[in-house]
């Protein structure tokens, strides 16, 4: 989508270039705003994605001067600064959530050959997975889904929310157990 | 089944690619220091919610005075005349349900997502929305801390609150503001949950995945939500604005008829002005909100944006185009 121009480095010397130079921070954005994009269109849909994005790089910009330079990974940061603006719209999430719950799962599977079976059982019981995550405190679900959709690992949620990764793994342990709780003792392949 | 694995496929379900518009945020830190800014995806529905607001709130508080008398005073208010109000719709960090995400240094305060400006003329027959984009650069009244200046208009908002907003844009537009609303969107879910729901006849099925909307026709209870998102669809029926509206109107009669109701049910009333008094902040009076309210009933609306082309320092600003805006500001004189 983004053209990328040459490589510049890791993400902190962007960060520590764009210091005095404002521009270099736009490389940031080239890199990893589709990634922040995707994410949030996850967790609230298409409708704020866009604006949240930008407002994301906007705080990012604004702080990059207390940035620690030795990450050199600029991911985790930017994922903490997104969460924060995410829970700004806990109640669009909730709704989106629940709105799942409601919708009629799409019951005829046209060519099953063609789906992934595992695509097939999450789709038959999406209605519980959002429930159960609609139902999760959001310090919880922040963890939860930053592993689970964000494709950050333990050390990087912890970095990422400021918090010890031991607390990521307690959290991440107790959304898991009530996303399995949820689920029951269901059998997917046998939903209707 | 691995529960991880099932939720990421559920992500992939949920999750869309980033639009082509998205570079559009690629410079914006560039040309703006940090504020807070909301999707303008629930516009739609503030002129609904305003006048749920105007109407269904005054009306519920105004029967649960019942015999003991409307004001203090007792005298009638008097709202005749050519009436402009400024609607506000901003999202709070106040409410209850929002202080568990704890204080965050920025994320206390309001923020005005939309800005209108209602014109109510004197015989009431046509009230004229024009919505103020909130990306208008404009010189700022010097309310707010240092000497004016060129500013995003919601930052006007955002730190000088709503006097200063009014202030600033009477100067822009000439019109003189007699009155200030803003309004909670989000409380509005909680204003119809609060009265158990709004009845409503669904015309026609709505499926509609982008707003995860599922009705069937004919006539059923809404819950907040749904009500909300009903109210807010975009793509339904003809499509068009004024279908929008109509269906505002509707559930706006539909609530005032189950707020009316409601005034029987003590605990009931509690709940509803308990969510009114959280979500709408206005400087009317409540018999002149009942005034405005039941007159506006009736009123034709008719929505216009103010006329505005890129600002020339900051294109991805916009500056009111001159004369149109000054014309159309004219024209509600």
């Amino acid at each position: 989508m983004i053209t990328q121009p040459a490589v510049r480095g890791v993400d902190s010397e962007l960060v520590s270039a764009s210091w005095s130079d404002p521009e270099a921070f736009a490389e940031l954005f080239d890199r990893y705003s589709a990634m922040l994009y995707r994410y949030v269109s996850k967790r609230l849909g298409p409708g704020p994605a866009e604006d949240l994005v930008g407002e994301t790089f906007l705080i990012a910009f604004s702080k990059r001067r207390s940035y620690d330079l030795s990450y050199p990974d600029a991911r985790p940061w930017l994922f903490g600064i997104l969460t924060k603006l995410v829970a700004r719209h806990h109640r669009s999430e909730a709704t989106r959530y629940r709105a799942l719950l409601r919708a009629p799962v799409e019951a005829e599977v046209e060519s099953p050959a063609d789906r992934v079976a595992a695509g097939v059982s999450a789709q038959a019981v999406r209605g519980e997975l959002a429930g159960a995550l609609a139902a999760l405190p959001a310090k919880d679900r922040d963890v939860l889904l930053l592993i689970a959709w964000g494709d950050l690992t333990y050390e990087e949620v912890a970095r990422a929310l400021g918090i010890p990764v031991g607390t990521v793994r307690s959290r991440l342990n107790r959304g898991r157990r009530k996303v399995r709780a949820a689920l029951g003792d269901t059998n997917p392949m046998e939903e209707e | 089944m691995d529960d991880l694995k099932l939720l990421r496929d559920l992500g992939a379900e949920l999750e869309h690619g980033p639009p082509p518009t998205l570079v559009r945020q690629r410079t914006r830190y560039l040309h703006s220091r940090p504020r807070r800014r909301w999707t303008g995806w629930w516009t739609a529905g503030l002129v609904a919610v305003a006048t749920v607001c105007a109407v269904a709130v005054p009306t519920v508080l105004l029967s649960h005075r019942g015999p003991a008398g409307p004001a203090a005073g007792g005298e009638a208010v008097d709202v005749s005349g050519a009436v402009n109000v400024l609607l506000i719709g901003s999202d709070t960090r106040d409410g209850e349900g929002n202080a568990k995400y704890g204080p965050s240094s920025r994320n206390t305060g309001q923020r005005a997502d939309t800005i209108m400006i209602v014109h109510v003329p004197a015989d009431r027959g046509r009230a004229t929305a024009v919505s103020v984009p909130r990306d208008s650069l404009v010189r700022a009244a010097p309310c707010t801390s240092g000497p004016a200046r060129t500013v995003m208009i919601n930052a006007v908002y955002d730190e000088g609150g709503a006097a200063c907003l009014r202030t600033t844009l009477e100067k822009l537009t000439g019109l003189r503001l007699h009155h200030t609303m803003a309004v909670d969107f989000a409380g509005f879910e909680d204003m119809v949950d609060a009265l158990g729901g709004v009845t409503v006849k669904v015309p026609a099925p709505v499926n509609e995945p982008k707003a995860k909307l599922r009705l069937r026709a004919g006539e059923q209870v809404l819950d907040g939500e749904k009500a909300l998102g009903y109210v807010r669809l975009r793509y339904y029926g003809d499509g068009s604005d004024l279908s929008r509206i109509k269906r505002q109107r509707t559930v706006v009669m539909a609530l005032l008829k189950k707020a009316q109701r409601a005034v029987a049910d003590p605990a009931e009333l509690q709940g509803f002005l308990d969510v009114v008094r959280r979500s709408v902040k206005t400087d009317l009076t409540v018999e002149e909100m009942y005034q405005l309210g039941t007159q506006l009933a009736e009123t034709k609306v008719s929505l216009k944006v103010v006329p505005t082309g890129p600002h020339p320092d900051d294109r991805v600003r916009l500056q009111w185009k001159q004369p149109e805006a000054g014309k159309l500001f004219g024209s509600l004189q």
